[in-house]
Order: C-alpha cells, then sequence, then structure tokens
C-alpha cells in the first residue's frame, strides 16, 4: 500500500468573474507519496497556484476533498487547517513574503512563535545555517539579495520541520545562478530534513527533478 | 489567545517604533492629554468654586432674614452635627469723641466664621490670634474707619450706648455680600453686646443670618429636616453658588470644553487614518501567520495586546502631559482664581484612560475584525490591500461610538448634535465634491509629457482614495478654522469690554444742585462731559402678577433696590424681552435685569411695589434687559420709566474716565467735599489681568488641538505613501525625470488642499455662527484674515507636507525603492 501524504479527489474550482462563474481547475485527481517530490507546470492561469492552495489548506474548492497528512482537510475550518499548516506544513513563494521590518533571524522564527516553541531562537539560527545565512542573520529583509531573501524564506519554512513542503515558484523572482543554488538547496532539503516537496514551476529543468511531474493546461492535468 | 498575547506582547515596541502605529500612539496621547487637561482644571477649579463659595458665605449653608430667626434651627444643626455660627449685621453710626462715621457693624459669635478666614492685624499690620468674635467690649475695625475716624489701638468708640475699645485692624472677611452692599466700612463687635449697643430698633435695617457648616450628608439631613422655611427666611447654599463662575471663567471653561472636544475628534481622524495604514501594512504580516498556523484567536490576542499596551502607555503619557499643561494652565489663571486650589481627584484619570480606551475601539476595532479573519489565500494572490468600500461599515461604526462616548463625555447632548449634523453636512459635500473632480478630470483627454496632467491624472486613478483623503482634509481643517475663529473672536470680545474709553471713577451722592458746577468744573479741568443717571435709594417690597393671585415670587422678600429711571435704554443694556416704555411720562412702568427676573419668577406685565423716598407706588413690569456688567457704567436691576420715577428724591452718579487720575481727583475732592469719588483703576486692572491670563490659556489648548490637527494631516498623507512611493519607482523608472514627478505630486496635493481648504472655511462659517450665538452669546461675523490665513496655511501645508513624504523616492534610485517596497 503506497504511503500517501496527499491525495486530492475531484477537485473543481470556480470563482465569479463580471461574465460569469470562472473555472479555474477542474476535476483534478493527484496523489503524492511520503518523501517523493512532486512538481505541477504549465502556463500562466493554468490554475497550478490555485491547485497549490486548495491542497495546502489554503484555500477551499467549490467540489472535491483533500487528505492532507491523514485529514480531510476541504471538510475543516480556517482554525482546524491553520493547526495542520503550522504543525506540519511548510511555504516558499515566489515574492519571498519576508517582513521587511524584522531581522532575518527574526523571519524565521515567526512560525515558532505562532506554535509558541520556546526554543524558536536556537531553531531559527540552525535553520539559517542550514541554508548557509547564519552570518545574516540580524540584517533586515531590506538589506538581502533575492536569493538571499529567498533562502531566508526556505529557512523559515523549514524551520518548524514540515512533512511537506509547497514552493510557489520558488525560483521564479531570481536570477539563474540563484536559481540553481536555491533548487539545489530545496531538493538537498527534502533529503535531509525528510520532508516532502510539492512544487510550482514554469521552469520545467527544475519540474524535472522531481519524482513525479503533473502538467496543467486550462485547469486541467493533461 | 494566550499565544498571540505573549506575541503581542514582544512585538509592541518594535511595531511603534518602526512607526506604523507611531502615529496612532500620538492620536491617543493628544486625545488623553487634551482631555485630561481640561478635566484636571475643571475638576480642581469646581473644587476651588465650592471653597470660594462657601467662603463668600462665611459657611456651606446659610439662613439669612431681616427679623430675627428662630433658634430651633440651631438645635437641629446639633442633632444633625452640624456647626453654626451668628451673625447680625446692621447700619449705625461709630462715634468717637471728635467725629463720626456711618458703619456697617456686624455682631458675631465665637465660632464666626465657619468657612473662609477672618485675618485681624495689629496696628503695626502684624496678624493676631483671635477666637472668631473680638471679646465683649472690644471691637475690631477696617482700616478705613480708623483712618476716618483717626483712631489707634485702644483708643475707644461707642455705638449707641456701648463703648469699644478698638483691638484690631479688619483684614479680611469671609461673607463680604452678607453686609449691606455698599460703601460703608464694616466693623466686627461680639453678638452678646447687641443689646446693650440698643440701636436696632423697630424698623432697623438689620440682617439676621445662622450660618451652618458641616459633611454634605448630615447637611442634606438638616436640609431635610427644616420642613417648611417661613418665607421671609432665604436659604443660601454654598454648591449653588459654585456654579456661578465668572464670566471669563467660564467662558474660557466653554472654550476648553469645545476645544477638547475638537481635539478628540480631530484625534479620532488622525488615528482612523494612522488604523488603515496600520491594517494595511500589517495584512501581509497576518496573512503570513495565518499561513505558518495562526488561528483567529491569535491574530486577535497579537492585535488586542498591541492595543492594550498602545492605551496604556499612551494613556500614561498623555496623563502625565495633560497634568503638565493643566499646571501651566492654572499657573496662567492663577490672576483670575488666585486661591490655592485643592488637588485634583481621579475623576480625570479615569475619563482620560476610557478616552483613550474609545479612540482605539472606534477606529481600530473593525480593522482587528477584519484582520483576525483575513485569508491566508492572499499571501498567492499578493493581495495586501484593504478595498476602501469594505470600509463603510468601519467608519459607520466609528462614527456612532465616538459620538456616543463624546455625548456621555460632554453631556451635551445640542453641542454633539450640531457637530454631527455638521459633519454630515460636511462628509457629504466632501465626498459631491470629490466625485464632481474625478468627474470633470475623466472627462478631460490629457495629453503625456506635462507633469501637472499627470498629477490629475493620478486623483482620477486614485478615485476613492483622492476622495477619503478630500475628506480627512477637509474635516481636519473645519475644526481648526472654527477652534481658531472662535479663539480669537472670544479674546477680542474679552478685550473690547476694556478699551480706551472704561470709565475709572465712579461719583456719586451727587445732588441736583452740584451738577452744574460738577459738570463745568470736569468740562474746565479735564475736557469730560459726564452723564448723570439718577440714583433713587429703595426697597422691592411685592409683586403681584394681574388676574392670577398666588404666584409665588421667589427671593422677593426685603430686596434692596437701588433705582433709577430713564428715557432711554442705557447703551451697555439691551431688551432681552418685551419693550421699552413707549409713552414714557405716562405710564409707570419698571424694566428689570432678565437674571433678576428670572430669579423672582417674574413675566412681563406684572406689578412690583416699591418704596422709596417715604413713598410707596407701584410699576408695571414692561421689559427686560440683558446688562454688561463689565462696562463700568452705572447699571441697575430695577430702571423706572420717568412717569414712576422723576417725583422720586434722588442724588446722581455717574462715572467717568480721568486721565493723570490721582492729581485731577484730590483737586475734586477738596472741591466737591461731599461728593464720594471710587476709584475703579484696581479692578480694572485685575480685569485686564484676567483677560490676559484667560487669553494665554486659550492659546495653549487650541495649540493642542493645532497638533491634532496637523497630526491628522500628516496621518491622511501618509497614508497611501507606500502607493505613492511605488508609482513615483515605477514612473522614474520608465523615464519620467525628477522635476515632471515633482509637478505630477505637487498638482495632486494643490487641488486636493485647495478643495479640502475651500470646503472647510465655507463650513466652517456655519459652524463658527452657530456655536457663537450658542454657547458664547456672541454674534458672528467671518473674520476674513483668520479665514484667509487659514486657506493659505492649509493649502500650504498639505502642498508641502504632501511634497515631503514622497520627496525621498524623488530623489532614490527607482531599483533600491522598488526592491524594498
Amino acid at each position: 500500500m503506497k504511503n500517501l501524504i496527499l491525495e486530492v479527489k475531484n477537485i473543481t474550482k470556480e470563482v465569479n468573474s463580471p461574465e460569469g462563474p470562472l473555472t479555474i481547475v477542474k476535476d483534478i485527481n493527484l496523489t503524492v507519496e511520503r518523501g517523493k517530490p512532486i512538481s505541477l507546470v504549465g502556463p500562466s492561469g493554468s490554475g497550478k497556484t490555485t491547485l497549490l492552495a486548495i491542497m495546502a489548506g489554503l484555500d477551499l474548492p467549490t467540489f472535491g476533498t483533500v487528505n492532507l497528512l491523514g485529514s480531510e482537510i476541504t471538510s475543516l475550518d480556517e482554525d482546524k487547517r491553520a493547526q495542520i499548516r503550522g504543525q506540519d506544513v511548510g511555504f516558499v513563494f515566489q515574492s519571498f513574503h519576508l517582513m521587511p521590518r524584522l531581522t532575518a533571524l527574526d523571519n524565521v522564527m515567526l512560525p515558532l512563535e505562532i506554535s509558541g516553541d520556546p526554543y524558536s531562537m536556537d531553531k531559527a539560527q540552525e535553520a539559517l545555517k542550514k541554508v548557509g545565512l547564519s552570518k545574516r542573520a540580524k540584517h533586515f529583509a531590506t538589506q538581502l539579495s533575492g536569493g538571499e531573501k529567498q533562502r531566508v524564506a526556505i529557512a523559515r519554512s523549514i524551520v518548524n520541520k514540515p512533512k511537506i513542503l509547497f514552493a510557489d515558484e520558488p525560483t521564479g523572482n531570481l536570477d539563474k545562478k540563484s536559481s540553481d543554488s536555491i533548487s539545489d538547496l530545496l531538493f538537498s532539503l527534502n533529503e535531509i530534513i525528510q520532508t516532502t516537496l510539492v512544487l510550482v514551476t514554469h521552469d520545467l529543468f527544475l519540474a524535472e527533478k522531481c519524482k513525479e511531474v503533473y502538467e496543467l493546461s486550462e485547469g486541467q492535468i493533461l | 489567545m494566550r499565544r498571540g498575547l505573549i506575541y503581542g506582547l514582544k512585538k509592541f515596541w518594535s511595531e511603534v517604533f518602526s512607526g506604523d502605529l507611531l502615529i496612532l500612539f500620538c492620536s491617543i496621547v493628544l486625545a488623553v492629554t487634551s482631555i485630561s487637561s481640561v478635566g484636571f482644571l475643571g475638576d480642581r477649579l469646581k473644587s476651588s468654586m465650592l471653597m470660594q463659595a462657601s467662603s463668600m458665605l462665611g459657611a456651606d449653608l446659610v439662613l439669612r432674614s431681616t427679623s430675627e430667626i428662630d433658634s430651633e434651627f440651631l438645635s437641629k444643626a446639633e442633632t444633625n452635627n452640624l456647626n453654626w455660627a451668628e451673625t447680625t449685621t446692621f447700619l449705625s453710626m461709630v462715634i468717637t469723641a471728635d467725629d463720626n462715621l456711618l458703619t456697617s457693624v456686624k455682631a458675631v459669635t465665637d465660632s464666626y466664621p465657619l468657612r473662609g478666614e477672618l485675618k485681624i492685624v495689629n496696628f503695626n499690620g502684624i496678624q493676631i490670634e483671635h477666637s472668631g468674635s473680638p471679646p465683649s467690649g472690644k471691637i475690631w475695625i477696617e482700616k478705613k474707619i480708623s483712618e476716618s475716624l483717626g483712631l489707634n489701638r485702644s483708643d475707644t468708640l461707642s455705638i449707641g450706648n456701648k463703648n469699644f475699645i478698638v483691638d484690631g485692624i479688619i483684614e479680611d472677611y469671609p461673607d463680604r455680600n452678607s453686609s449691606f452692599v455698599g460703601f460703608y466700612p464694616i466693623a466686627i463687635a461680639n453678638i452678646v453686646d447687641v443689646e446693650e449697643m440698643g440701636v436696632i430698633q423697630t424698623g432697623s435695617r438689620v440682617v439676621y443670618r445662622k450660618l451652618f457648616s458641616g459633611t454634605q450628608d448630615n447637611l442634606n439631613r438638616f436640609e431635610d429636616s427644616l420642613e417648611a422655611i417661613p418665607a421671609n427666611i432665604r436659604l443660601q447654599k454654598a454648591i449653588e453658588a459654585g456654579d456661578n463662575l465668572g464670566e471669563d471663567i467660564a467662558n474660557s471653561t466653554t472654550f476648553f470644553n469645545l476645544a477638547s472636544l475638537f481635539t478628540i475628534i480631530i484625534s479620532v481622524i488622525a488615528a482612523m487614518m494612522a488604523v488603515r495604514r496600520y491594517a494595511n501594512r500589517n495584512l501581509l504580516h497576518t496573512s503570513l501567520m495565518k499561513v505558518f498556523g495562526a488561528s483567529k484567536s491569535f491574530i486577535l490576542g497579537h492585535q488586542i495586546m498591541q492595543l492594550t499596551l498602545m492605551i496604556v502607555s499612551a494613556s500614561i503619557f498623555g496623563l502625565i502631559l495633560g497634568y503638565a499643561l493643566q499646571h501651566l494652565l492654572l499657573s496662567t489663571l492663577q490672576g483670575i482664581i488666585n486661591v490655592n486650589l485643592p488637588p485634583p481627584t481621579f475623576r480625570p484619570v479615569i475619563i482620560g484612560f476610557i478616552t483613550a480606551v474609545f479612540v482605539v475601539f472606534a477606529t481600530a476595532a473593525p480593522y482587528i475584525k477584519i484582520l483576525s479573519e483575513t485569508e491566508p489565500i492572499r499571501i498567492l494572490r499578493n493581495d495586501f490591500v484593504i478595498k476602501l468600500s469594505s470600509n463603510f461599515i468601519i467608519y459607520l461604526v466609528a462614527f456612532f461610538t465616538m459620538f456616543g462616548f463624546l455625548g456621555v463625555l460632554f453631556q451635551d447632548i445640542k453641542l454633539i448634535l450640531y457637530i454631527v449634523m455638521t459633519l454630515i453636512c460636511v462628509t457629504s459635500a466632501l465626498y459631491l465634491i470629490g466625485k464632481l473632480l474625478i468627474y470633470v478630470l475623466s472627462l478631460i483627454k490629457f495629453s503625456n509629457g506635462t507633469g501637472w496632467k499627470l498629477g490629475l491624472k493620478n486623483i482620477v486613478q486614485r478615485g476613492n482614495d483622492s476622495i477619503l483623503q478630500v475628506i480627512i482634509f477637509g474635516l481636519s481643517l473645519l475644526f481648526l478654522v472654527v477652534l481658531a475663529e472662535t479663539r480669537t473672536d472670544l479674546v477680542d470680545s474679552w478685550t473690547d469690554t476694556l478699551d480706551e474709553e472704561t470709565p475709572n471713577y465712579f461719583l456719586f451722592n451727587i445732588q441736583e444742585y452740584n451738577l452744574k458746577a460738577i459738570s463745568d468744573y470736569l468740562e474746565d479741568e479735564a475736557n469730560i462731559s459726564p452723564d448723570f443717571t439718577p440714583l433713587i435709594r429703595g426697597r422691592l417690597l411685592s409683586a403681584r402678577r394681574p388676574g392670577s393671585e398666588g404666584v409665588n415670587f421667589d427671593n422677593l422678600m426685603e430686596r434692596e433696590a437701588n433705582l433709577t429711571w430713564q428715557y432711554d435704554i442705557p447703551q451697555s443694556n439691551t431688551l432681552a424681552d418685551g419693550q421699552w416704555w413707549a409713552n414714557a411720562d405716562e405710564v409707570a412702568e419698571v424694566s428689570v435685569d432678565r437674571e433678576i427676573a428670572v430669579s423672582m419668577n417674574l413675566e412681563i406685565g406684572d406689578e412690583l411695589n416699591f418704596s422709596a423716598g417715604g413713598k410707596t407706588f407701584s410699576a408695571s413690569v414692561s421689559s427686560f434687559r440683558e446688562i454688561e456688567w463689565q462696562s463700568f457704567s452705572p447699571n441697575f436691576f430695577f430702571i423706572l420709566s420717568p412717569a414712576a420715577g422723576r417725583d422720586l428724591p434722588n442724588s446722581y452718579i455717574t462715572s467717568i474716565k480721568v486721565e493723570d487720575s490721582e492729581k485731577l481727583m484730590n483737586k475734586f475732592i477738596t472741591r466737591f467735599p461731599t461728593i464720594s469719588a471710587v476709584n475703579l483703576e484696581a479692578i480694572i486692572d485685575q480685569a485686564k489681568s484676567s483677560i490676559s491670563s484667560a487669553s494665554l490659556a486659550v492659546q495653549y489648548i487650541f495649540l493642542l488641538t493645532l497638533i491634532a490637527g496637523i497630526l491628522a494631516l500628516i496621518a491622511s498623507i501618509y497614508s497611501n505613501r507606500d502607493q505613492r512611493t511605488k508609482e513615483t519607482a515605477i514612473m522614474h523608472a520608465i523615464g519620467a525625470s525628477r522635476a515632471m514627478i515633482f509637478k505630477s505630486a505637487s498638482s495632486e496635493f494643490f487641488i486636493l488642499g485647495m478643495l479640502s481648504a475651500i470646503t472647510a472655511i465655507i463650513f466652517s462659517t456655519v459652524l463658527s455662527s452657530v456655536i457663537f450665538y450658542q454657547f458664547f452669546d456672541l454674534i458672528y461675523s467671518p473674520n476674513l484674515i483668520i479665514l484667509g490665513l487659514s486657506f493659505l496655511l492649509a493649502i500650504g501645508f498639505i502642498f508641502i507636507a504632501g511634497v515631503i513624504s514622497i520627496r525621498k523616492s524623488i530623489y532614490a534610485s527607482p531599483m533600491i525603492t522598488l526592491r524594498d517596497s
């Protein structure tokens, strides 16, 4: 029997638009095995990010169910989903989303402070060390380069040792060199902290590093 | 929630110093400073007024009559644990071997006075200890008596059948108004000597008083036990006298309350804008926290802790500043108040704290709700703006909360309603003007390439944000302009009451045969043409309402009344009700001071019976007058028509303005020794000092409102600074020159500033006229200098502050700006 960490069944997402209801993703089914990274690829507007949001419990589908880490998150309220995210899920975003008025260390500590972890500072320093930025711990987000910001964001995503890590276009805002470095880091972390990577990207080269690649077009898996 | 509270505690000071909460912090500090300074001041003034009122009466409660008062009241007072004293005051000649002087004799018991201080000094001016009344056979006299009669310590004088040894000089005594108001000097004797003097006969003018003091509860019980007080006894209470503040203080206090109210409203406006910016900037933080597992209660806990710490720290800071400002105001007003004030109560502290809670609740509560319900998906959509359309309810909630609170706080529903109406009208007008501006600008086809055209285009593109800024600028300016006008006109009205022509001497005891000689003398010596006013010594005996017998006229019995008769209404009087006599020589009528009329329950048409010059006569009340007592002209509670007063025996009184007064008046007194001249200069100087003190105090309070206004304007300008900064960087990046960006921003702020200022100026005239009329009894005429200056300063300030707010991004590298944002 497969050791599934994520199971998506018949997911459809519709939104209202001035032209009437618009279907963003339609009847999606997929599964993710523990420890096996997957990627979602497709052109802009194909529904990749929407699907990622639903899989991670950041949004709810119009139809269908999502089973994440053994919980059917589509039937849970926002606070319950937040609890699962806080304990076992990590996120990396294309725009980094670091708090500009916080230092790198404070940014990394954020998920642990929310969960009330008494060792948040030690663990954050450890995470920064893993991404090679321990010397930049006291720097504010605005004082870092794009690649460094994404490393801090990755440190933040792994600081609570998540079982699954969702990355939305993690190299989308970076140059080639930084992009290569970040992709190496992401896949090495997959090994080091035993997390499962779910990657959304345009970058086919990056996508092909995953065990499975799902291609989306007009809201459907091809 | 607990984790959220701890997180909020950790992040508080970094949030304050990062600037996001700083404007909110300052808004709360200003609101608390304003309300607490006025609160501390009011609180202490109220206590002081009560002390002064008690001192004026010499007691907390007084029974006063022109006939003897039953001693049963004293036993009732003792039953209710009250202290008591008695005084008997009458006019009598004080006689020495060589001379005599008409004197007001006050005979008192040992316990006199119960409140206030009776200061007795020896002939060397050194204060002497005493038990409240001189021993039997001894007497204390005012300096005026010792000077007039050439008396020294241990000299003897007699009153009626009794001889007294002069034992001290009265330097000060509390119940000055209890004696015959006028110009008679006072002597204090022991009440046990009254009978031996033998001067009180049937028909003598005597005032008997019984004085009581004690706790308010005991006083209330005593009053309840009095049942029906005989009609000839008047009950006077300090607690009621304490309500009658001096006019300068009363007007200053009204202004302080108004300024305080405006400061709170403007602070709330500033806080609203600050909270809006804070919430917008915190949307990313909150969304991130949600993504990383924060629950709704965690976010609530975080925000509640931050705002609670904000309330506590800003309240403490505001209360300290408020107490300091109150000290400054008091030291400024010391000339007027002139007493050692008791310490304030805790009430202003509590009110200051509640104000902070209210400011935060009214402005932040709706945003806290929005933040706690933030969807984590915003992170993936990069959607970090709270839409203005969704804020309508927020502002509505803030609006009603604010006025509900202000209604309770100021307990002046009328004022609050006027302000609510004005706010609704001005906000609607500003909204429509903003909409119209955007519509008109959107119709214009702008060609590219010119900075100012770009600025106008930006106003259209910002849409509702532009309208909100016009509204906030307009409202802040409105309250500032109204207060500036009120302040200026109030100070002017005070100053106008004492102009260069204010009389500095009263001359009285002038007989008919003196008139020409005095006129000629003053004309020749000082080029003065005095107006003589007849003065009739009389007494109001009774009142009657034709057709309604049995009407109860309050405070009527035994009222001493200085009367006059006049053809025309005096210059310093205005008709408040009724008509000035149409047939002056035929009909016996009387015009009454409006306040006296109210206190006596009089109506137009009532008949008053007087006695004067051995005659009794009646006159019908034909009008009520407002009297400008500060005019230093002869003024009267009762003015008779010539038909009623012309044939009564009278002397004359006049007031004159004399330059180089001492020299001229010494000569005058030598020339006319029977005329009494009273120098008013000390009183005028005191009044002038009061006015300048009150004016200065008003300036301090206005300054606080001005700071709040500037803060609101800055908060409004900074509310969309991030967006402007980003747009500036993008424009810069795509090739716009600095000059073009500068012109674009300048034209945008200039247009917004001008629209707001015009609307604020127009509506300020409406609100000012209502406030002047309703709260200061002043007629409003627009002060064009203030309005013009306000208009220019407002446009200038919005323009300069706006340009400064984006100055950094104009000169910064667009890459750095975009990367940081």
